[in-house]
């Protein structure tokens, strides 16, 4: 496969996000800019500009029309897509690490980052997705993390749950209309942080990544971890792919961690593994930095990376990752067919 | 409701050629092949003023993807923000196409890498090495026979000499000489006259057109034969200035491949010194090769 390479941003990239239908792709980094790109070519539709501060996050509403993204400015600012448009803005007393949309597009939470006397907290704000819509300023709902500050958090099947990964290594589940601690446990490595949380499909089971040097697959419903990820370096991002059983993991050693990094010693690569049987069956390279973020094309067909080094790589799978198969499964598909 | 099929940019043409000496040149010509494809032979001036000719096949292939209309009706868009005037298609200052990546998954990834990334020539020798173990020549300990703690007393032990292994032979190498003899060891590189010797304190003296010092002293001058070829005059200036004054090492070398061809002459100041060198040292074990020492005969 050859990758389209998107040099958009000028600083590390932060966040790839897919729209449901996989034909777009919106990139944030730390350089104010949001792009969005068509994922078959590469090519650029547009940026959107507003913010004052690095960008960490992004989020797309399920029909395409809207999207949230959260900055170091400490805003939430809402988007029309399709012009550029700036539709609202909310502030908070600190940067906003994290948003994401609930399945029906009409609510948003954002994590806010726990700093200057103020802690961490999950805001829940409500939604119309429409681009002339009047917007509501007030909160729904707001979570305080008072043990240890979120760090990811997404919204689960039908908005039942909120789902937070924290930076002790916890997984926590609130409920999704009152907010209410439901559980808290701790699924990673003592202190090691969550980095990312993405969800399958049907948001049944999502999957984590952390400094750690791995990656679970876990409920929603009961927080059970389903799955290990083993891998040889802090992990920054996952994702579940469609179509194949797979799990893409990105990570790699951070250049302030260490004196010197090849790209080889640095591990910059996608690593692949079978969501199943957990077993590393491939890996991509082509950044020379950490990867910080790995999004799945919803479709099944490629997925994009993003990386410290400010390039965003898209990648279109072909016939051979498509044809790869256990033993196991073929005899399956050969019994069945 | 179909997406329209659209000219692949990656198709495009460079049509950056300079116009300037483009008179003399052949038209660019338009083959069509009968299996569909295009031949498109091209003539052009390199840097260099050269005529270049370019021939490139190119078929092309419409590819048909049917798509929702939300999606088509989103191909549609006009371009805003920091794209608002671009083109239609991929800008080229933000959209790339990188090198070709092979990735096919497969189960025993970790071991098809593995045998990918190690040189395969240092894992050759590795291998060879991994089982043997090192071995004193003095007294069979596992240790470099320089190292001994009966080096002095007792003579390399006559049996298993021939025998000694690789590694042994390596650890033999006495540690002073080997900086001086590095210099100047380096098989296949050139190094100019001035500095031939320079590292090894006159090594190459014995190179120098006789006169310098005078009518040598073949009383005082011993013949070493069976000498390594990996020996360096430096080397044999360690090992023989224990007996006293060494004036000139000469190591026999081969002229193209700079390996020693295995014999030296070794002047002593005084002759004395050369007797004790010659009955100590005949016999020595050097480089995994037993020395033979005996006094020069006078030069025919």
């Amino acid at each position: 496969m050859r990758p389209i390479l998107l040099s958009g941003h000028e600083r590390a990239l932060t966040q790839i996000k897919y729209n449901r239908d996989g034909d777009l792709i919106f990139s944030v980094s730390k350089d104010q800019q949001i792009c969005v790109w068509f994922a078959h070519n590469g090519e650029r539709l547009g940026t959107y500009h507003g913010h004052v501060g690095a960008i960490w996050t992004v989020d797309v509403d399920p029909t395409s029309t809207i999207i949230a993204s959260g900055s170091a400015d400490n805003t939430i600012r809402l988007w029309d897509i399709k012009t550029g448009k700036n539709l609202k803005t909310w502030e908070f007393p600190t940067a906003v690490k994290r948003v994401e949309f609930n399945e029906d597009g009409t609510r948003l939470l954002g994590v806010t980052e726990k700093r200057m006397g103020h802690l961490g907290t999950i805001v829940v704000l409500d939604i119309t997705v429409d681009v002339d819509a009047e917007q509501n300023d007030e909160k729904a709902l707001t979570i305080v993390c008072d043990e240890s500050k979120a760090t990811v958090a997404g919204w689960s099947y039908l908005s039942k749950y909120i789902i937070a990964g924290h930076e002790d290594g916890s997984i926590s589940q609130y409920d999704g209309k009152t907010g209410d601690l439901i559980y808290n446990i701790p699924i990673h490595e003592l202190n090691m942080a969550i980095t990312d949380l993405q969800w399958s499909p049907d948001r049944t089971y999502f999957i984590t990544a952390s400094k750690d040097k791995t990656s679970k697959l876990i409920t929603a419903h009961d927080l059970e971890v389903l799955k290990t990820y083993v891998a040889d370096t802090p992990l920054n991002s996952a994702t579940i792919t469609t179509k194949k059983d797979f799990v893409v993991l990105g990570g790699g050693q951070a250049a302030m961690d260490v004196t010197r990094t090849s790209a080889r010693q640095g591990k910059f690569e996608a690593r692949f593994y079978h969501k199943i049987f957990e077993d590393e069956i491939g890996r991509v390279r082509g950044h020379f930095g950490p990867l910080n973020t790995v999004a799945a094309d919803p479709t099944g067909k490629g997925y994009a990376s993003g990386g410290e080094d400010g390039y965003v790589r898209v990648h279109q799978f072909d016939k051979g990752y498509f044809d790869f198969m256990y033993e196991v499964e073929r005899e399956r598909q050969n019994r069945l067919g | 409701m179909a997406a329209q099929a659209k000219h692949d940019w990656a198709d495009d043409e460079d049509l950056d050629e300079t116009t300037t000496a483009t008179i003399d040149l052949p038209p660019p010509q338009k083959i069509t092949n009968k299996d569909g494809s295009t031949t498109i032979i091209e003539y052009r001036y390199n840097d260099n003023g050269q005529k270049v000719k370019t021939t490139r096949r190119i078929r092309f292939i419409t590819h048909r993807e049917v798509v929702s209309p939300r999606v088509a009706d989103r191909k549609t868009w006009p371009k805003f923000g920091l794209s608002a005037k671009d083109g239609a298609g991929p800008a080229p200052d933000t959209t790339s196409v990188g090198e070709n990546i092979i990735f096919k998954p497969s189960v025993n990834w970790r071991k098809d890498a593995k045998d990918e990334s190690k040189d395969p020539n240092a894992q050759a020798m590795k291998d060879k090495l991994k089982d043997k173990k090192v071995k004193c020549r003095i007294c069979n300990g596992e240790h470099f026979t320089a190292r001994c703690p009966y080096k002095d007393t007792m003579a390399p032990m006559g049996e298993g000499v021939d025998t000694a292994d690789v590694a042994a032979g390596m650890g033999d190498e006495p540690a002073a000489a080997g900086a001086g003899a590095a210099g100047i060891g380096k098989k296949g590189s050139y190094v100019p006259p001035a500095l031939r010797g320079a590292g090894g304190a006159a090594g190459g003296a014995g190179e120098r057109m006789g006169g310098k010092y005078g009518e040598r002293d073949d009383l005082a001058t011993l013949r070493v034969t069976n000498v390594s070829e990996m020996a360096e005059e430096g080397e044999l200036r360690d090992m023989f200035e224990r007996f006293g004054r060494v004036t000139r090492v000469f190591l026999a070398k081969d002229r193209d491949t700079g390996m020693a061809k295995g014999f030296a002459f070794i002047s002593f100041a005084d002759r004395e010194d050369a007797v004790k060198a010659c009955n100590k040292m005949d016999g020595w074990g050097f480089k995994h090769l037993i020395l033979r020492v005996e006094f020069a005969k006078k030069a025919a």
